[in-house]
């Protein structure tokens, strides 16, 4: 029996509406990246600050490379979805170190509590998200963020020549932030900034469920000593540092 | 008053006549002009076999079919590529030739490539 191109995309579509009308009746499995998030999982981070090499950005310019971002080439108004940020702990005597910070992907999330216009939202995996269809550039969520994990885009931008068409340019006056590479993980990979500090042989940052108690994040996060930035503000953020 | 009635209908339809005229002689000179000789916007010949839903289906509905996979995509994950907006391209490879022709004619600015890149 032979098929044409539209029939077998016919059947992928009814397959899926089956897999959205009847819960339990599947008769054919969608592939992984083609149904939707489901809350059996939780993305969370653990970066190992002990590894983290304070004159390495790997992580950041893996970032700009996978997500598009632009340098407009002020401080004050720059995208940045992920940063890093030096420490000097003078109690303690130790050595200044860096930590990469980027969005927590907080279980409570204040930026989506005070969206006016739902844009901002938390996906059932818990990856924390704005539909920059939807945002209106209030920067409510730029407030309420104490991560300042938040950019708003102050101008208009161009894609780039390499870009990366998985994820769209931006829109100015939308408001941005870290995704998770929520494209990748869709697809069962790593956000590219743990790729990328896995690759450059630093191995500071990893990726995974927390949901699921055999991943090697979960085993970590449970047996080590592990921190969050301002556990105290009661947001369960899901970025967890080793060695804080 | 009747008279003057009268008067405007005849100059309506002659100018509606000449306005025909005008459209005919463009689209007859101009060998890639927007249009066709039956009327149809003149749009890139397809390259695959089909597309991922009847084209008549597609011509009248492409525009509620994307803004629903939107939704689905960004806020529930259902990530389907073979019916992302990446994928058109494999039988639409030029966007100015296809999307911005009708788009065009019709006087409608859809900001999906605003942010959205259309692969080359
Ligand atoms: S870190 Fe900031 S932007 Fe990210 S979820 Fe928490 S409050 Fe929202
Ligand atoms: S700037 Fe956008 S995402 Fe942030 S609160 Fe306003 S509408 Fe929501």
């Amino acid at each position: 029996m032979t098929m044409d191109r539209r029939t077998v995309l016919g059947m992928g579509g009814a397959a899926a509406v089956g897999v959205l009308l009847a819960p339990g009746v599947q008769l054919i499995a969608a592939p992984p990246n083609e149904t939707a998030a489901a809350n059996a999982h939780r993305w969370a981070m653990l970066v190992d600050i002990t590894k983290c090499n304070p004159a390495c950005t790997a992580c950041i310019d893996a970032c700009r490379k996978e997500n598009n971002i632009p340098l407009f080439g002020d401080p004050a108004r720059d995208i940045h979805w992920i940063r890093k940020v030096e420490v000097q702990d003078k109690e303690r005597q130790r050595p200044p170190f860096t930590l990469p910070v980027l969005c927590n992907h907080c279980e409570y999330p204040p930026c989506v509590h005070v969206c006016p216009t739902s844009a901002s939202f938390v996906r059932k995996d818990g990856i924390v998200l704005v539909d920059e269809h939807r945002c209106i550039g209030c920067r409510y969520c730029m407030i309420a963020c104490p991560y300042k994990a938040r950019s708003l885009v102050y101008f208009p931008t161009k894609p780039p020549k390499d870009g990366n068409p998985q994820v769209p340019i931006r829109a100015k006056g939308v408001v941005e932030k870290c995704t998770f590479c929520v494209h990748r993980v869709d697809d069962g990979q790593p956000p590219a900034c743990v790729e990328t500090c896995q690759q450059s042989g630093h191995a500071a940052m990893m990726f995974g469920d927390l949901n699921d108690p055999q991943s090697e994040i979960s085993q970590r996060v449970k047996t080590l000593r592990t921190e969050t930035i301002r556990p105290d503000l009661g947001l369960k953020p899901h970025v967890h540092y080793q060695g804080l | 008053m009747v008279l003057l009635r009268m008067v405007m209908i005849v100059l309506a339809v002659l100018m509606a006549g000449t306005a025909r005229a005008n459209d005919n002689a463009t689209s007859d000179n101009a060998a890639n002009s927007l249009l066709l000789a039956n009327g149809d916007v003149r749009l890139q010949k397809p390259k695959g076999d089909a597309c991922i839903r009847p084209t008549e289906w597609m011509r009248r509905n492409h525009m509620d079919f994307l803004q629903h996979k939107r939704a689905v995509t960004v806020r529930e994950g259902a990530r389907k590529r073979s019916e992302s907006l990446l994928q058109c391209k494999s039988c639409h490879p030029s966007r100015e030739q296809f999307c911005d022709r009708c788009h065009d004619y019709v006087g409608v600015e859809p900001n999906c490539f605003e942010c959205h890149i259309y692969p080359e």
